[in-house]
């Protein structure tokens, strides 16, 4: 997907991201955390391989279903079961890469359970020592 | 029920009976040790079963199926070998665990000990028929593991738990390197299987020519020294006796050491006939018996004694089953199987002899016992048949054996020729001459002589039936063993021995066969061994002297270096590679990626902006990154916690209406509704935490900071853009198969949720247990608060 400013956009997140997570404050660490997450899941959806510009998910608007649409791309027999298909380079595919949508889908989901986590964890610090400071709190450890 | 259904039944008896043994206890009470030894009994009859046929010369063998693919089965063999073995433990088993009624207080956690010494009799069961050496390789562990246990027993004694982990950390290692040496065999002989490679003589022949042949002998050899405490692997035997007597005359005199012993037989085969084989085993074994032999003299515990004479025992039996030539590969076997037996019947008898003492006098210490023959009359019967037999007095069993170790050194050396004719029936008699020493002593130092005036109980007598018949029917097996040794001879020996040289084997064992060299050997050995007695106590002052002038030359002095500098060594590891707070882990990571990002875009040189870049898009996309870098500058630099949440909440609804235009609606979906999850979780953990803690940030710091933020986002636009514009080429996808199969196999027209559900469904299981452990991670955190708040 060739959009310069898309690129941009993420790089900047990033870089708000990595100064977050650099500060002393815990809330802000995970403050960074969430930044850092929304410009990794936009990275991998900007990522996907294919030139194609729908939807992934297939219609039954006749010709342009998918198993017809991509059903002599194989080249080799083995690829009816678990083996990926070999194609050649530069193929059409009218859909956007529906696997990268996939992985960030299980990632979003993922980023929200140990959000959670560790939000409750700086909680139960603050609660037990008084501070967010992670330079008082390895003080405070000793 | 036939053989092989009798023998797999003999394994797993105990482990299940021990498996429900805390149940049975709740009912029998203090008397749960006789339902073990009726479950030893149970396992002893199945192996009884079997012997007839071994004795008549078959093999047993049978398999239930476990990993076909790759050759690993659960597997039972059984031939004279693993039989007389089989006897040993599940018979001793009985013997120990009766006995045990009687020696252990009811105050003790009887459950756990039973428990235990089952499951360690059913592995070494398990051991011994094992038909496969992976199968053996685990059975071989477990036994560790439970002798790690037992001789851990009183958890509280600190030399207990010395003990514990000294023998787990030796003998269990010893059991990798010979986990290491099945694998070499195995890449030699293409099998894991025992029986086929003890009965393909083509096998066998190609085993000894390979050029691997000698890793495979050393890796194994080493886990069967580290068991039978041989060579410098002996020091964990001793501090083993800090187990409850009884667990050390079960374990580590008569089956578990001898698990070793039993891998050199059962290997026998395979590897004998070479000088290799000699070199290794004999001559480990001679070292260990002069040497265990000898500093058996300076311990003043009565278990120390027999421990160190049972590492010495154990090296007799080595050495014989190391004899060896080409022409006639098993000099020594006969000797050894017989001795073997022997060993198992006086030693165990000791040990439970020892146990009565130290039960009786409450002392183990030699040094303050004397004269208790009128006291304990027939505990001091049972001990002298059991002392005699391993001084190889006649007529008792140990005697027989004895001579026939003396035979085996004379032809041995014989074969040998040159000095060797001499030298190695001289060894064998100074193996001799100590064990003889020792032997006296024991009788000596407990039972003769004066009864010294203080440090012992006023009364003192035998002890109850229950103690006293195991080791008075052991005593009455030795003078058996002695008196018509055709008996052991004819059901044990021989097909034992006809297992491992692998022909029939006829034993002709006789009380009194003529003044043979053997003999004379045996009288220079009476001799020499009073002689040495008359000089026990300097013999044993000297050894002090000199263990307390030259300490480091000992095993134990590097052992303990080593256990006790481990731990320094990775307290100084960790505190260097982890020394202060964790953002400098976090810089050092993000350097490292720079760098690793940084040298090869510099070998690349100047072509790292692409000509073509795409400025061209609509409005509002445009003005959505704009937003999106104003929420994210807006939750970095907000100085109160509210709005920078709010910004940050703002900046994944911004996210969210990304997806869309990026053509992925599942994704603004589920960014909608975890975004809205986490702002309500955001705000309810931050209405707990109030806005104490402001950073100031010093400018070097802020100037760091800035550098390391720009160069990753400079460094990410730069990969961005290469890999988004074709750059990077292409790589073969997998998506294609999901386009292509997705209607297909899964019948789903949602390619995302096909694959989410379907395709990489053990992705989301994981998933799905990630929000599950998080999950409870949160409640046990909130929960976890401290009683007084």
């Amino acid at each position: 997907m060739n959009n310069t400013l898309l690129s941009l956009t993420i790089a900047i997140l990033f870089g708000i991201g990595t100064f977050l997570i650099l500060r002393r404050d815990i809330v802000r660490v995970i403050i960074g955390l969430g930044v850092l997450s929304h410009a990794v899941n936009l990275l991998i959806v900007s990522t996907g391989v294919f030139s194609g510009t729908k939807v992934p998910i297939i219609t039954d608007d006749g010709g342009h279903g998918a198993a017809e649409a991509t059903g002599s791309i194989f080249t080799d027999s083995l690829s009816q079961g678990i083996l990926a298909p070999i194609i050649e380079a530069g193929h059409h595919v009218d859909y956007v890469d529906p696997l990268v949508q996939a992985l960030v889908l299980t990632a979003i989901v993922i980023s929200l359970a140990t959000t959670a986590f560790i939000l409750i964890l700086a909680y139960r610090i603050h609660e037990e020592y008084g501070t967010t400071d992670i330079r008082e709190l390895r003080r405070l450890w000793g | 029920m036939d053989s092989f259904t009798a023998i797999t039944i003999a394994v797993f008896l105990p482990f299940v009976l021990a498996g429900i043994l805390p149940a049975v206890a709740k009912l029998l009470k203090d008397k749960i040790g006789w339902y073990a030894s009726a479950t030893a009994l149970l396992s002893l009859l199945m192996v009884a079963q079997v012997a007839p046929e071994i004795i008549h010369g078959e093999t047993i063998q049978g398999t239930i199926e476990w990993l076909p693919s790759m050759g690993i089965n659960l597997s039972f063999y059984a031939d004279g070998l693993s039989i007389m073995f089989g006897f040993i433990v599940s018979g001793i088993g009985v013997i120990i665990m009766s006995y045990s009624n009687g020696y252990m207080s009811t105050k003790e956690d009887l459950p756990r000990y039973y428990q235990q010494l089952l499951f360690f009799m059913g592995s070494m069961l398990g051991m011994v028929f094992s038909a496969n050496t992976i199968q053996l390789f685990i059975f071989w562990e477990l036994t560790s593991i439970t002798s790690f246990m037992l001789i851990g027993y009183w958890r509280n004694r600190p030399m207990s738990v010395y003990g514990a982990t000294k023998s787990l950390l030796i003998t269990a290692s010893g059991g990798l390197f010979m986990l290491a040496g099945f694998l070499v065999l195995h890449a030699i002989t293409g099998t894991f299987d025992i029986p086929t490679i003890l009965h393909n003589e083509s096998i066998r022949e190609a085993l000894q020519n390979h050029h691997l042949f000698i890793y495979a002998l050393i890796l194994i050899f080493i886990g069967a020294a580290s068991k039978s405490a041989q060579g410098p692997f002996y020091i964990w035997l001793p501090n083993a006796m800090e187990a409850p007597t009884p667990v050390s005359a079960f374990l580590h005199s008569a089956t578990m050491v001898k698990a070793g012993i039993y891998l050199i037989a059962r290997i026998h085969p395979m590897f004998s006939g070479t000088e290799a084989w000699f070199i290794l085993v004999s001559g480990v074994g001679i070292f260990t018996m002069l040497l265990a032999g000898f500093l058996a003299f300076r311990q003043t515990d009565i278990k120390g004694i027999l421990a160190y004479s049972t590492i010495s025992q154990l090296a007799y039996l080595m050495t014989m089953y190391g004899y060896t030539t080409h022409e006639e590969p098993g000099i020594g076997v006969a000797a050894a199987t017989f001795h073997l037996l022997n060993h198992a019947t006086f030693k165990a008898c000791l040990f439970l002899v020892a146990g009565i003492v130290a039960h009786e006098t409450a002392t183990r210490d030699i040094t303050k016992m004397g004269g208790l023959r009128k006291e304990m009359p027939i505990t001091f019967i049972v001990a002298t048949i059991g002392a005699l037999s391993m001084a190889g007095i006649p007529p008792l069993n140990g005697f027989l054996s004895k001579e026939m170790f003396y035979e085996a050194s004379v032809e041995m050396g014989h074969l040998l020729g040159g000095p060797y004719t001499i030298l190695i029936p001289a060894l064998a008699v100074l193996g001799g001459v100590f064990t003889f020493a020792y032997s006296i002593k024991l009788i000596d130092g407990i039972f003769l002589g004066k009864r010294p005036t203080k440090g012992l109980p006023e009364h003192i007598h035998d002890p109850s039936m229950v103690m006293l018949a195991p080791a008075i029917f052991l005593a009455g097996l030795i003078i058996l063993f002695g008196l018509v040794p055709s008996i052991p001879v004819h059901n044990f020996i021989e097909p034992t021995v006809s297992g491992i040289i692998l022909e029939e084997a006829h034993l002709h064992v006789k009380l009194w066969h003529g003044f043979t060299t053997s003999l004379m050997m045996t009288i220079a050995t009476f001799i020499l061994g009073i002689l040495i007695y008359t000089q026990y106590d300097r013999i044993a002052e000297w050894q002090n002297r000199f263990n307390a002038m030259f300490p480091w030359i000992s095993v134990n002095y590097y052992y303990d270096g080593a256990v006790n500098n481990a731990k320094d060594v990775t307290f100084k590891f960790s505190s260097r590679m982890q020394p202060g707070p964790v953002k400098n882990y976090v810089i050092a990571v993000l350097l490292l990626t720079l760098a690793m990002f940084a040298i090869p875009a510099m070998m690349l040189g100047t072509n790292l902006i692409p000509q073509n870049l795409n400025f061209d898009v609509p409005l509002y996309e445009a003005l959505i990154f704009l937003f999106m870098i104003v929420a994210a500058l807006g939750a970095a630099l907000l100085p109160r916690y509210l709005p920078a949440i709010i910004a940050l909440s703002g900046l994944g609804y911004l996210v969210a209406l990304l997806f869309i235009y990026l053509q992925a609606p599942d994704l603004a979906l589920t960014q909608v509704l975890v975004e809205t999850l986490s702002t309500i979780i955001f705000l309810l953990a931050l209405v707990k935490i109030p806005q104490k803690f402001k950073e100031h940030i010093p400018t070097t710091t802020l100037a760091r900071d800035l550098i390391i933020s720009v160069a990753v986002s400079v460094m990410i636009f730069i990969l961005l853009i290469n890999a988004t514009q074709g750059i990077v080429a292409p790589f073969e996808s997998l998506s294609y198969y999901f386009i292509e199969k997705s209607l297909a196999l899964a019948g789903g027209h949602n390619i995302v949720n096909v694959i989410i559900v379907d395709f990489r469904g053990y992705d989301t299981l994981g998933e799905i247990s990630v929000l599950c452990l998080a999950a409870l991670g949160v409640y046990n955190l909130i929960h976890s608060r401290g009683e007084d708040e």
